[in-house]
């Protein structure tokens, strides 16, 4: 595979001297009647080809608004700036009639809840080939062939049964199986995977997440999984972005981000990872605080009002992103996990006992 | 399987009820004798009127108690013997009255019906796929406009503008031209009848096109790259046929409200203008007859709506 | 879990719906906006424009006999013309073949339409109305009952229960209204049912059943008075409905055999003749019942939206 003519968009990957995937400073404002609504603001990211980015964040912190920013995904009404290159090409401004021919051919997306995202009166072979036929020119019984491999390929037992039935004969997490296969049909370069396992019961989640693992190094394609669970990243991406209010918050490999988080917001999120002693699907709730208004955001950093550290300057100076000890590894924060400011005044929380420092959290 | 034989047994003892409401209200409103034999009916010292009296009686079973003629008379009806009309010597039968003038009145629903989906997909798909637009809104104006206005009022406008003042459509229905000139000759009776009908389909349809293109299935079809107009067809279009189906059907039962009166405007020899001179002649075997009809092909017509709401619904086939 | 996390669980999931829209409206192709959202808790200009045309016509109906105008029954025949006679400043909708004004004839056609579609109403409203409460409040045994007569009424296609029973009375005021009445009972009772149902089981009424208040009581004191809202905006469709409805009777013969009633106006006018040579015969009437009948539709539909009345009841 060198290059492929999709459509009107030429996709060169040979030269490709870029990471697969960069997006820069790029913003998604809605405009609504209470006001502008930035639900992502500024956030630059890349992956290369065959990695996988983790995108973790409380709802409403513009994590899904911002995978579906960088997919074109979104209604008329969005406005979109900055940039997303795409092997190497600008994607941003494509009208969708040419961005169509991408997806699904290029770029494709598990949506969180599989029963709603299939069309539940399509048969699910229909579904799976209607891509196939689409991008790939293949006629039935070709298409037909490469659905019930597809199926194979996400572990779907019987497959050839399957592809006569419908969506609500199949168990949630077959359904999600389903998803991936549809995703995986045309052979993307970018798999989208928006909260992929939320929906689905505790057992079927890290099976579900393996399917999408197992497929990424098979097919060397990289993988975008956006969740609220820092769990769920733990074990399957190779890079961990933090959003917050809009915002990337902290970026870094996943070993490092856990060894070494800087943002106390992370901290605050690693807290709330479903203990195996919590019921499942425990929310995020556990930081106190609501997310920032996204019309009317605060001054300083976006997570201040709710940061048990935060200090004056946080109030009123926003953060920029720095560079921490390993270069891969940013964060937005003036007194991270480890500065001396951020030491005295844990000492001090404990003293005083604040809920917001868990006393057995020691990272 | 079940399901269908409760639906089914339902559907038996609406039909006796209806008929049996229908019947009973004609032989009690309605003096039978009276109608058959007109004023001697009333004459009974004359020997004479007596001894037709008693002929009629016997041959309409009319001394019986009403439920057993009830009856006899049910096994004819769905037998195929809608008996004898009461005036003009019973000729010719009713059976053959109606199935002259059915075909020109099932004619005018089809077309009409016809051309109220062709209308009314196109219409709401056109909407739906841009919601408040300003075509968008003066679709609702108009629709509303055309759901207010009553057919009888429609129908007068649309002859005296198109059929006299432009002269576009014939203003005769002739019995005895071909298929084709008949046809023609009945267009705008059923333009009459199905502009409303598609206004009524427009709104719901575009309701419920919009709530669907707000499914994540469609947002899954778009990131496959299908196109606006498949995602329109073939995703979104397809589950809200739906509510389409039922609508298109309770309407049906308006629509032939709509014909009977239609069909005065236009002169076209349906079943309303039978149904109107058999009312002038108080001639009750004709009305009751076509009363029947109606009520059947609208009992029918919703068990029909269950079976393709079945057969393209595979969540419902299944349960 | 019984600390402030509790409260902060709930701020949390407001501002996650208040996105869901954002994402979801994804997959539309044009934004949505709020505006039917916003204009919903408000009646309206045109509300009030509908209202005053209602009000208009039914006081021009009431005051017939005492208005200024033609006798709507008099051969106005003018010296050397040959009716019917074009609109004009003497006749101002024109006359008919018999030089009887229409004008006049649409007001006084106004008292008996006017008069069908509303005592037509309020028996449905009363009848279906009471019925449809005491299904939805007592349900059981009753709600079978009720349910299967209002399913054989709605088994007819309304126009031909009113062609059956009209043919076969005599066809006065009452007894047109009397039918267009049975007639609405059905559409009325279930949505005066549904209503009670959704109402039957809340607080207030279980409240005041514990302090034991009798069923006559209850129905009266605490459902009444929710189930009226709701029927208010159905009353106006009704009887927008049976305007529309004598009118086709009329056309079919079996209108009100006594007075002019718009639908016997327009029918006069109807006829090929009528339409070629003075059109303002049929289109004087045909616009006063369109105007009518769409202030009441109108009406209706912003007073259902006003109190959110689900349309799926009806």
């Amino acid at each position: 595979m060198t290059s492929r003519e999709t459509g009107s968009v030429q996709i060169s990957r040979a030269e490709a001297t870029e990471p697969l995937l960069v997006v820069d400073n790029l913003s998604t404002h809605f405009p609504t009647e209470r006001g502008v609504v930035r639900a992502v603001d500024g956030v630059s990211l890349s992956i290369k080809r065959g990695e996988s980015l983790g995108i973790v964040g409380e709802s409403g912190s513009g994590k899904t608004v911002l995978s579906r920013s960088i997919m074109g995904l979104l209604p008329a009404a969005a406005i979109r700036s900055g940039s997303v290159r795409f092997a190497g090409t600008e994607i941003l401004d494509l009208p969708a009639k040419r961005m169509r021919h991408l997806w699904g051919a290029e770029m494709a997306m598990v949506f969180q809840n599989p029963l709603n995202s299939l069309n539940p009166l399509m048969k699910i072979g229909k579904q799976i080939t209607e891509p196939l036929k689409l991008h790939l020119n293949m006629n039935r019984s070709h298409a037909k062939a490469t659905a019930v491999r597809l199926l194979k390929d996400v572990h779907i037992p019987e497959a050839e049964q399957r592809l006569n039935q419908y969506p609500h004969e199949l168990s949630g997490g077959m359904r999600q199986r389903v998803m991936i296969a549809i995703a995986l049909a045309c052979g993307p370069t970018v798999l989208f995977a928006d909260e992929p396992t939320t929906a689905l019961d505790v057992t079927v989640q890290s099976q579900i997440l393996d399917v999408i693992n197992e497929q990424r190094t098979d097919r060397n394609m990289s993988v975008i999984l956006v969740t609220h669970d820092l769990g769920v990243v733990a074990g399957h991406t190779d890079h961990v972005a933090v959003m917050y209010g809009g915002k990337l918050v902290e970026r870094a490999p996943t070993r490092t981000l856990f060894a070494n988080m800087k943002m106390p917001y992370t901290k605050s999120l690693m807290r709330s990872i479903p203990k195996l002693d919590n019921p499942s699907h425990t929310r995020l709730a556990t930081i106190p605080g609501r997310p920032p208004d996204l019309v009317n955001p605060p001054d300083g950093c976006r997570f201040a009002p709710r940061c048990a550290y935060a200090q004056d300057r946080c109030h009123d100076e926003e953060p920029p992103l720095a560079v921490a000890d390993d270069p891969d590894h940013y964060y937005a924060c003036w007194y991270p996990v480890g500065s001396p400011e951020f030491e005295a005044r844990d000492a001090e929380l404990r003293a005083a006992g604040d809920p917001r420092v868990d006393a057995g959290a020691t990272i | 399987m079940r399901y269908w034989l409760t639906r089914l047994g339902t559907s038996v003892l609406l039909l006796l009820t209806v008929s049996a409401l229908a019947f009973g209200a004609m032989n009690i409103l309605g003096d039978p004798l009276f109608n058959i034999l007109g004023p001697v009916a009333l004459d009974v010292d004359n020997p004479e009127s007596v001894e037709l009296i008693q002929a009629a009686e016997e041959q309409y079973n009319l001394d019986d108690p009403l439920p057993i003629r009830w009856a006899l008379w049910l096994g004819d009806f769905v037998t195929g013997d809608f008996g004898v009309q009461f005036s003009e010597d019973g000729e010719p039968p009713v059976r053959d009255l109606i199935s002259e003038r059915l075909p020109r009145t099932l004619q005018l629903l089809v077309m009409a019906q016809v051309l109220a989906a062709l209308i009314a997909i196109p219409w709401a798909l056109w909407t739906a796929s841009r919601p408040n637009s300003k075509v968008d809104r003066a679709s609702t104006i108009t629709s509303f406009l055309f759901i207010a206005i009553p057919s009888f009022a429609l129908a007068v406008m649309l002859k005296w503008a198109l059929s006299i003042k432009l002269s576009i459509f014939p203003l005769a229905y002739v019995t005895n031209d071909t298929f084709w000139e008949r046809s023609f000759q009945m267009l705008l009776p059923a333009i009459t009848l199905a502009l409303p009908a598609a206004a009524i389909y427009q709104r719901l349809l575009r309701t419920d096109l919009i709530t669907t293109l707000q499914e994540d299935f469609i947002l899954t079809a778009r990131s496959k790259g299908v196109s606006r107009r498949s995602v329109l067809f073939k995703h979104a279009l397809r589950s809200s046929l739906f509510s389409f189906v039922t609508i298109f059907a309770i309407n049906t039962g308006a629509l032939i409200g709509g014909a009977l009166v239609v069909e005065q405007i236009f002169l076209i020899p349906g079943l309303g203008r039978a149904i109107v001179e058999a009312i002038l002649r108080e001639d009750f075997p004709v009305v009751l007859a076509i009363v029947m009809i109606i009520a059947f092909a609208f009992v029918i017509l919703n068990l029909i709506v269950d079976l393709i709401y079945s057969l393209i619904d595979p969540r419902v086939r299944s349960s | 879990m019984n600390d402030p996390k509790d409260i902060d669980h709930v701020h949390l999931d407001e501002q996650a719906q208040s996105l869901v829209p954002l994402i979801a409206g994804a997959s539309t192709f044009h934004d949505e906006g709020d505006t039917e959202t916003a204009t919903k808790r408000r009646l309206g200009i045109g509300f009030w424009i509908a209202i005053g045309w209602i009000a208009t016509i039914v006081t021009a109906a009431v005051l017939a006999p005492w208005l200024p105008i033609k006798d709507p029954d008099a051969n106005l025949i003018q010296p050397g013309e040959r009716p019917p006679y074009s609109p004009s400043s003497e006749f101002w909708f024109g006359s008919d073949q018999d030089a009887r004004d229409m004008f006049s004839r649409t007001i006084w056609g106004a008292r008996i339409s006017l008069t069908v579609g509303f005592v037509a109403i309020a028996f449905g409203m009363v009848v279906g109305g009471s019925m449809g409460m005491m299904a939805g409040y007592f349900r059981r045994r009753w709600d079978s009952v009720v349910s299967f007569i209002f399913l054989v009424l709605l088994s007819f296609p309304a126009l031909i229960l009113a062609i059956l029973i009209t043919s076969l009375m005599d066809r006065t005021l009452f007894t047109i209204s009397f039918v267009l009445g049975v007639l609405s009972v059905a559409p009325v009772g279930r949505v005066a049912r549904a209503t009670t149902i959704s109402f039957a089981d809340r607080e207030f009424v279980l409240a005041a059943k514990s302090l034991g208040a009798k069923h006559p009581r209850i129905i009266v004191r605490e459902l009444l008075p929710n189930v009226v809202i709701p029927m208010a905006a159905l009353a106006l469709l009704g009887m927008a409905i049976a305007i529309v409805a004598e009118g086709s009777l009329a056309f079919l013969g079996l209108s009100v055999e006594k007075g002019a009633t718009w639908g016997k106006l327009i029918l006069t006018g109807a006829g090929t003749r009528s339409l070629e040579d003075a059109p303002w015969i049929s289109m004087a009437p045909i616009i006063v019942l369109f105007l009518t009948v769409l202030a009441l539709n109108f009406a209706g539909d912003r007073l259902r939206d006003y109190f959110d009345v689900k349309e799926t009841a009806l």
